[in-house]
């Protein structure tokens, strides 16, 4: 049987941070339609190896493949074109642009291929497209709302929207419920399980009912290296990471 | 953008260039050529406001490209005796060809070190006007007299103020309708994404480094045009227009009316070049008026004046 | 005179112009060090010192009292722009830029109402020839030469030796820890802001005696500290001594060999093509 393509790998990628080795020779592989878990206890460098995925971070070694093609050296703009999409942590919208817009700005991305586009753009199926987004999320009723205003926990599905109307292949969430309510927490479950029925999902978190929820698999990491991968059920039940992270 | 903001918003722009068509009617001489001379400004401070109000970057050296526009223009019909039309696109080539440079050395620049930069350079540009004065008429400048030009028929000479009043506002017209495109196409929304926040840009698949180029290259480009309108309708090429000042005027005249407004600039324009015009009357410091009022502006009205009304009355202002 | 002793001179020339440029050039990296601000009067606290240099020579008849009271004075007044401007609009980096552009002219044009349109001179306090094998050259530049190299060292030691430039140092590394550390931030900003001045002031008075006093001499004094500090990377005080020598020494020789606004203009180029290959500079921090 031919080996299937991963659709995200590195290859002993590290990443120094002038004495600090904040990863270290990591090979990390992603298949195509997973919703994978990376944990680990904080400054084990999980946003630190999703930076250097998606390219906010060149890497002091080794490579990154998506799709079978090296990445390494491509910058993050052309990886977010491919459909690498990063979420971030903190959030950062356009604090100061309406719901719309800010959503309005990923939407026209993938619509404007060539010098044309630019001049002709369908600005009726760009705006379809950001209102399906916005719908999906349960954002529509807040559209014209300043991005600035809107609650945290708004401010964080408004990300997620914006990474689907980039149309992503891979969608990177950094800890999506850090500083949400129970409540919002289990709506948002409910959208990323939604989305993962057509994307692969690599997904931080820290909130290990959350993970247990969503993961097919979880990869553990601890000072800088993988150190433990598997079904939720075997890294619940992983010594070292008991000992590294669960039992922190 | 609702329907009905799009509407209005064309409509308020139309009214403002339908309006200053009517005003040429009614003023009298002194005002109608002041008029004619505020609206090519205008148009330079329109481009400036492209890559201040909507980038976000501040350039301390616009006085090159617009002075690339003048010399592009007034060399090529003084040196190698182009006409009117063709001395035009000369100066609009050159103030995009400066543009492209500056664009590219800046490009790896970031914060403060574009300013200073653009500054830099634009400083360079103006002391080689003076260096090779025998070619550029250093200080002192030329004349370009007796410009005609010639239209279905009709020889004009652009030096005849109703000619220099409607070339004005046609070159205002065209660069204040193509901002105001700008603002609202797909191109304009990167550039208010590249100023709100680079980096949250890039990982949306723009690279930001090309539309900041991009923007450098269309300011660059209507400071070259208004340079060269300046030339023609004034006859006059000279290196006052590539000293520093004229990289501080459009930076005043933009805040003045509120950088990031489409209607800003004209605004701005409009308020400070009579100021400095009414001050240079009674005293020979009389840029002691720029400096008092770019102080002012900064400590009691950062957004300007257009910038203000649209946070207080009207939001759907571009 | 023989291509040596040209090259000679021209190399004696651009050294006097070099120490005299770093210690300009060092107020204004020294306050971006620390402040973060690019202050665009820069030039005209030069131009102010050189002015004052020739007011108070005049009428007091002392030039070394002048050369004590031109800095003092520049670096009060800078204290109140910060006081008063700077501050209030909490030195966000484009205000600033923009107040002190205001301030510039501001500068330039009240001391164009007061001193007029002139160039003045103004007599050295120290009148010696020394006396090369092939042509004589004014003592006092060497004076200035050596003044401004005991005070540019004089500024380092400053910096690392005292408590003061612990402050610095301290609130140039992260405004907020500084100030949960106790460090008075707003009183080192302001003092940074008026040391900054003074440097430049007493390099202006330093000249008045070779170069004139005008309003308008602060434009290139400006431009050339821009051109170093760029080449050298902002903020970096090293960067900037190494730069200043550099460009003051070209400068110096094209002076001499060709005209001053070619230097100029070479010079420029000359950083613009060094920005082209690295971007900051010689010695920038990684993330300006």
């Amino acid at each position: 049987m031919a080996p299937v393509t991963p659709l995200l790998e590195t290859r002993g990628i590290s990443k120094r941070f002038g004495g600090l080795e904040a990863v270290g020779g990591v090979d990390f592989r992603l298949d195509r339609g997973e919703v994978r878990a990376l944990i680990g206890p904080n400054g084990a460098g999980k946003t630190t190896l999703v930076g250097l995925i998606s390219g906010r971070l060149r890497p002091t070694a080794g490579e990154v493949f998506f799709a079978g093609r090296n990445i390494t050296r491509l910058p993050a703009w052309e990886r977010a074109v491919l459909g690498i999409v990063y979420t971030f942590q903190v959030t950062s919208v356009y604090r100061r642009l309406s719901v719309h817009d800010n959503v309005v700005l990923a939407a026209q991305r993938p619509r404007l291929r060539a010098a044309v586009d630019w001049i002709a753009l369908d600005a009726e199926a760009v705006a379809a497209d950001a209102r399906t987004a916005l719908a999906r999320v349960g954002l529509a009723d807040l559209r014209d709302q300043r991005a600035g205003a809107l609650a945290y926990g708004h401010q964080r599905v408004l990300e997620v929207a914006m990474a689907l109307a980039l149309g992503p292949e891979l969608l990177i969430l950094d800890e999506p419920t850090q500083g949400l309510a129970g409540d919002e927490i289990e709506s948002l479950c409910r959208l990323i399980r939604d989305i993962a029925g057509t994307t692969t999902v690599l997904l931080i978190e820290h909130n290990m009912a959350v993970v247990l929820e969503l993961a097919g698999r979880v990869t553990v990491m601890d000072r800088g290296r993988i150190i433990a991968e598997g079904t939720p059920r075997e890294i619940e039940a992983h010594p070292e990471v008991q000992r590294a992270y669960l039992g922190r | 953008m609702r329907g009905g903001d799009r509407g209005r918003v064309l409509g308020l722009h139309l009214a403002v260039v339908g309006l200053l068509a009517g005003l040429q009617l009614l003023l009298p001489p002194f005002h109608h050529g002041m008029l004619a001379r505020i609206m090519i400004l205008a148009a330079y401070a329109v481009g400036y406001n492209v890559l201040l109000g909507y980038t976000g970057l501040m350039s301390l050296g616009h006085a090159m490209f617009f002075a690339a526009g003048m010399y592009g223009t007034g060399l090529t019909i003084h040196h190698l005796g182009f006409g009117i039309g063709a001395g035009f696109l000369a100066g609009a080539v050159a103030g995009l060809a400066a543009a492209g440079l500056v664009g590219l050395m800046t490009l790896r620049t970031t914060g403060p070190a574009f300013l200073i930069v653009t500054m830099m350079l634009a400083q360079a540009f103006y002391l080689a006007t003076l260096y090779w004065n025998d070619f550029t008429g250093g200080d002192q400048g030329f004349i370009l007299a007796g410009l005609q030009g010639e239209l279905a028929g009709v020889r004009f000479a652009l030096a005849d103020p109703a000619v220099k009043y409607n070339v004005a506002l046609g070159v205002f017209a065209a660069c204040l309708l193509a901002s105001l495109w700008i603002t609202r196409s797909p191109l304009g929304r990167v550039l208010v994404a590249v100023r709100e926040n680079e980096e949250r840009t890039r990982l949306l698949g723009y690279n930001t480094h090309r539309y900041r180029l991009i923007a450098v290259l269309l300011s660059g480009l209507v400071a070259g045009v208004a340079g060269a309108a300046y030339t023609l309708l004034f006859s006059y090429v000279g290196s006052t227009f590539a000293g520093i000042l004229y990289s501080i005027y459009p930076l005043l005249w933009t805040l003045l009316g509120g950088a990031g407004t489409v209607l800003g600039p004209l605004v701005g324009t409009l308020v400070m070049t009579y100021v400095v015009d009414i001050t240079s009357g009674f005293t020979t410091g009389y840029l002691l008026v720029v400096g008092v009022a770019l102080v002012v502006m900064i400590l009691w009205a950062p957004a300007g004046i257009v910038g203000g009304i649209r946070a207080r009355w009207a939001p759907w202002l571009p | 005179m023989s291509l040596g002793a040209h090259l000679f001179l021209a190399l004696l020339e651009g050294t006097v112009g070099a120490l005299v440029l770093a210690l300009t050039a060092l107020g204004l990296s020294f306050v971006f060090g620390v402040m973060r601000i690019v202050n665009v009067a820069h030039g005209e606290f030069f131009m102010l010192g050189a002015v004052l240099t020739w007011y108070v020579s005049t009428t007091t008849g002392s030039v070394l009292l002048a050369l004590l009271a031109a800095p003092a004075v520049v670096g009060a007044v800078a204290v109140l722009a910060d006081r008063l401007v700077l501050r209030r609009i909490g030195y966000e980096p484009e205000s600033t830029i923009v107040a002190t552009i205001g301030l510039l002219y501001i500068l330039q044009q009240l001391v164009l109402t007061t001193y007029g349109p002139y160039a003045r001179p103004v007599t050295p306090p120290v009148y010696f020839r020394v006396d090369f094998p092939w042509f004589g050259y004014s003592g006092y530049k060497l004076v200035v030469a050596a003044v401004a190299a005991v005070l540019l060292a004089g500024t380092w030691i400053g910096l690392s030796r005292t408590r003061l430039g612990l402050y610095m140092r301290a609130t140039q590394q992260d405004r907020e820890i500084a100030q949960a550390f106790a460090v008075p931030v707003n009183r080192v900003y302001t003092l940074a802001f008026g040391v900054g001045a003074g440097l430049a002031a007493l390099a202006g008075a330093l000249i008045v005696p070779i170069q004139q006093a005008h309003y308008l001499m602060g434009l290139d004094a400006l431009l050339l500290s821009f051109v170093v500090v760029i080449l050298g990377g902002l903020g970096s005080l090293r960067g900037t001594l190494v730069a200043a020598l550099l460009v003051g020494l070209s400068d110096g020789v094209i002076s001499v060999f060709f005209s001053p606004t070619l230097a100029k203009i070479v010079a420029t180029l000359l950083v613009a093509l060094v920005l082209a290959v690295r971007g900051r500079g010689l010695f920038g921090e990684a993330a300006a």
